[in-house]
């Protein structure tokens, strides 16, 4: 299901040149990187190479990628009064972008420095139609690897834990974290993440391993608490 | 008639394959769960399905199979019960729902316009199975047609039409095509075990998991966005009486009602396309040709029964090109694609010709779990409005915690949850700023295809000719070049349009600074004008005679 085709046809500006940017700078690096992550066959049709596809993705990300970043709404970015007033300071800037390209160019021969040169160019745009909105848009990106991290945490503690009281207080701690502190909704959370257990582990027998813990446990419960919670 | 005494033998002999205790469970557990998960906003058909996915890889592939059709097919049913009551629809394809259920709703109709969304559900589903139960013995003769270049270039198509379907957004969904594509090509190469992108990374040769993607693309990365948001105050409609008031209304609205249902199994079965086409189209239709027009987004019954047929008969169509050829026309159903994988059940031609039992199967499932959910909203909806209030960042914990089902399970790998996580970052990224994600996991699906099946149909290609001599291949290279030139065509409308409008509102404005301007370029054409005229006098004017 296309979630996206017709949701929201002004969509926001927030961020896009960032992101476009960003995964333009992968797929310019994962394209620098192709002559030595696959391989060209001798003897082989070109259809059958091992380089073939990911030539076909890797080329259509950098080249859809850099053209949907040349299609964004652009605003230059708001320079420090002293930076705009100085002329000697744009002279510098310009000159320092270019000097950096055609070291590269230099160092590493016209054709292997391509990318790299594309690179620089991407840095700078990025550099000049960034706007304080990207900033802010970023930091809202990187609050997510919190709750990432909450999940990953919950991965690792399964194993040595028990599939049941992790789940449980991961429930429970969770929902207190995100603001619900009232009994009901503690009371819900906890008999959620029973349920869960019940179902997936015990019913429907998913493969989730017994925990290091539960191997303390006496004779016929060690076994019974492995195979359902 | 011989064809149909053949399938009505077929439907007696697969009726078997559907009267098992479990798959009645299954039937039953997708049914009134897929209403459920399309009642709750925030979670959707997607984000169950990707959850589910692994725990149905235990079960017989037409026990699996009828759990996630299920919660497919009904998903939308339940969708329609917010984006009537509330304004806020329940999955994506509700959308169009919402123009003329929530009006309907503020003007106290709300038990109408619900029974009217039921019955135009109910009709579009029961539509499109009873079209492609009788279609199939047919598409079962035309199966076997399509060799390696005809399900390339079928793929391809697909891939194409899912691009060129995010109007305003192509580049973007190109881009993330190749992504998939990029990323399904990562690992050992089949052909000759070369290794490709692993960056000498032992957790890279396996490739990534197109099932670990989709739980970070579509489950984490809903959970993360349910978590950062707010919630939002619910007020609901208290219902009193019957729906089956809705079922006569639709009686008389028989022309949209199968128009609508013939748009959405015509849109289903074109892979990339799907409901939203569908819709959009029998939307306009019921609106150009209806008596009152204007009555379209504020309440009007024609548009909701349009709205709600075709999206209901989308789910069975898209089953077509996933069971004959082997390509998902969209993310659901290339997360179903890896159930018959993981059973060695591979769909295709030899699928149509050797197992006709288990498709008219499905279809009969579909069948009878159309009914199911109708019968249950009858009698139900009044209970099941009460899931709108679930607040929404607890809904998020939920999502987490039944995502790590769906990752650990599958392999008991921290490198997947690990990967999982990664594309559950950038999903929330792309969800903020509304960029497409499907595009990400049909190029992966339809990569892999396409990669299999140019290999060996370039095996016979001598010249570039020969890979469209035959007429199936010949068709689908036409429909491929038609949907590019109708794609550019419209790309320089739009173009033109912009231009135009960007001319026309160009001296409308009323800023300090384009006034400044104006005035500062009228002077100097002014005083270009004077200055041109003095340095005339100077200078005689040339003439021929010179």
């Amino acid at each position: 299901m296309s979630d996206e085709i017709t949701e929201h046809p002004d969509r926001p500006q927030r961020g896009q040149v960032l992101f476009a940017a960003l995964f333009l700078i992968c797929a310019t690096l994962l394209l620098a990187a192709i002559e030595d992550q696959t391989k060209w066959l001798k003897g082989k049709d070109f259809f059958a190479q091992p380089r073939f596809w990911p030539a076909i993705g890797v080329g259509g990300m950098v080249v859809f990628t850099a053209l949907h970043f040349w299609h964004l709404p652009r605003k230059p970015r708001l320079l420090p009064r002293w930076m705009r007033e100085a002329d000697w300071f744009q002279w510098a800037e310009s000159l320092s972008w270019a000097v950096l390209a055609i070291g590269l160019a230099l160092w590493l021969g016209p054709i292997a420095a391509a990318p790299f040169v594309f690179l620089v160019a991407i840095i700078r745009v990025t550099w000049l139609y960034q706007h304080w909105t990207d900033r802010r848009e970023a930091k809202i990106w990187a609050s997510v690897f919190e709750w990432a991290g909450w999940f990953l945490a919950y991965v690792l503690l399964v194993p040595l834990i028990g599939y049941l009281p992790v789940t449980i207080a991961f429930s429970l701690i969770l929902t207190w974290r995100v603001g619900y502190r009232s009994r009901l909704m503690m009371w819900s959370a906890g008999i959620f993440a029973v349920l869960v257990v019940l179902i997936f582990k015990s019913f429907l027998q998913v493969k989730i391993p017994g925990a290091t813990i539960y191997e303390y446990l006496p004779g016929a419960l060690r076994s019974f608490f492995i195979l359902n919670f | 008639m011989d064809l149909i005494y053949d399938f009505l033998a077929q439907v007696q002999a697969s009726s078997s394959v559907l009267a098992r205790w479990d798959v009645v469970l299954a039937l039953l557990v997708g049914s009134v769960g897929g209403v459920l998960i399309g009642a709750i906003p925030g979670v959707g058909p997607a984000v169950a399905i990707a959850i589910l996915l692994p725990a149905t890889f235990s079960m017989d592939p037409i026990v699996g199979l009828t759990v996630l059709l299920g919660i497919y097919g009904s998903s939308m049913y339940g969708g329609s019960i917010p984006a009537i009551l509330i304004n806020t629809p329940g999955t994506a394809v509700n959308a169009l729902t919402t123009y003329d259920g929530y009006p309907m709703t503020t003007r106290g109709e709300a038990r109408r316009a619900l029974s009217l969304a039921y019955s135009s559900s109910f009709f579009g589903g029961i539509f499109s199975v009873v079209c492609l139960i009788f279609f199939a013995p047919i598409l079962a003769k035309i199966a076997p047609m399509f060799g390696s270049r005809e399900i390339f270039l079928a793929a391809l198509l697909g891939i194409i039409l899912v691009v060129t379907a995010h109007r305003k957004h192509t580049l973007i969904a190109a881009a993330m095509a190749c992504f998939g594509i990029w990323l399904n090509t990562i690992g050992l190469h089949p052909a000759s075990y070369s290794k490709r992108y692993t960056f000498d990374q032992s957790w890279l040769s396996g490739g990534v998991n197109l099932i670990v993607v989709v739980l970070g693309l579509f489950a984490l990365s809903q959970a993360f966005t349910l978590l950062h948001g707010d919630d939002e105050k619910v007020r609901l409609t208290k219902l009193k009486g019957s729906f089956f008031q809705g079922f006569r209304e639709l009686a008389r609205h028989p022309r949209i009602a199968g128009i609508s249902a013939t748009f959405g199994v015509v849109m289903g079965m074109i892979p990339g396309v799907g409901e939203f086409t569908a819709q959009f189209m029998s939307y306009t239709y019921a609106q150009k040709s209806s008596k009152r027009p204007e009555d379209f987004g504020h309440g009007s019954s024609e548009g909701l029964i349009a709205a709600e047929t075709a999206n209901n008969a989308v789910p069975g169509a898209a089953m077509v090109p996933l069971l004959a050829l082997g390509i998902p026309g969209e993310a659901l159903t290339a997360m179903m694609l890896s159930v018959f994988y993981v059973h060695n059940v591979i769909p295709g031609p030899q699928l149509f010709q050797n197992d006709m039992d288990f498709v008219v199967a499905l279809y009969l499932a579909l069948l009878i779990l159309n009914v199911l959910v109708v019968a249950f909203l009858l009698v139900a909806t009044n209970q099941l409005i009460k899931v709108v209030k679930i607040p929404n960042r607890f809904l998020g914990v939920c999502i987490l915690i039944l995502s790590f089902v769906g990752v650990y399970s599958l392999r008991n790998s921290l490198t997947d949850c690990i990967i999982a996580a990664g594309f559950g970052i950038f999903g929330f990224i792309m969800k903020r700023m509304q960029l497409p994600v499907v595009p990400i996991v049909l190029g992966m699906v339809l990569g892999g295809i396409m990669e299999v099946k140019l290999r060996s149909a370039m095996a016979r290609v001598k010249t570039p000719l020969d890979f469209i001599d035959r007429p199936i291949a010949a068709i689908l290279f036409g429909m491929i070049v038609l949907v590019l030139l109708l794609h550019f065509r419209r790309v320089w409308l739009d173009y033109k349009e912009r231009k135009t409008d960007e001319w026309q509102t160009s001296h409308a404005s009323t800023s300090f600074p384009a006034i400044l301007s104006r005035r500062r370029n009228y002077i100097l054409t002014e005083r270009g004008k004077t200055l041109r005229a003095k340095r005339k006098t100077f200078s005689r004017r040339l003439t021929g005679k010179d």
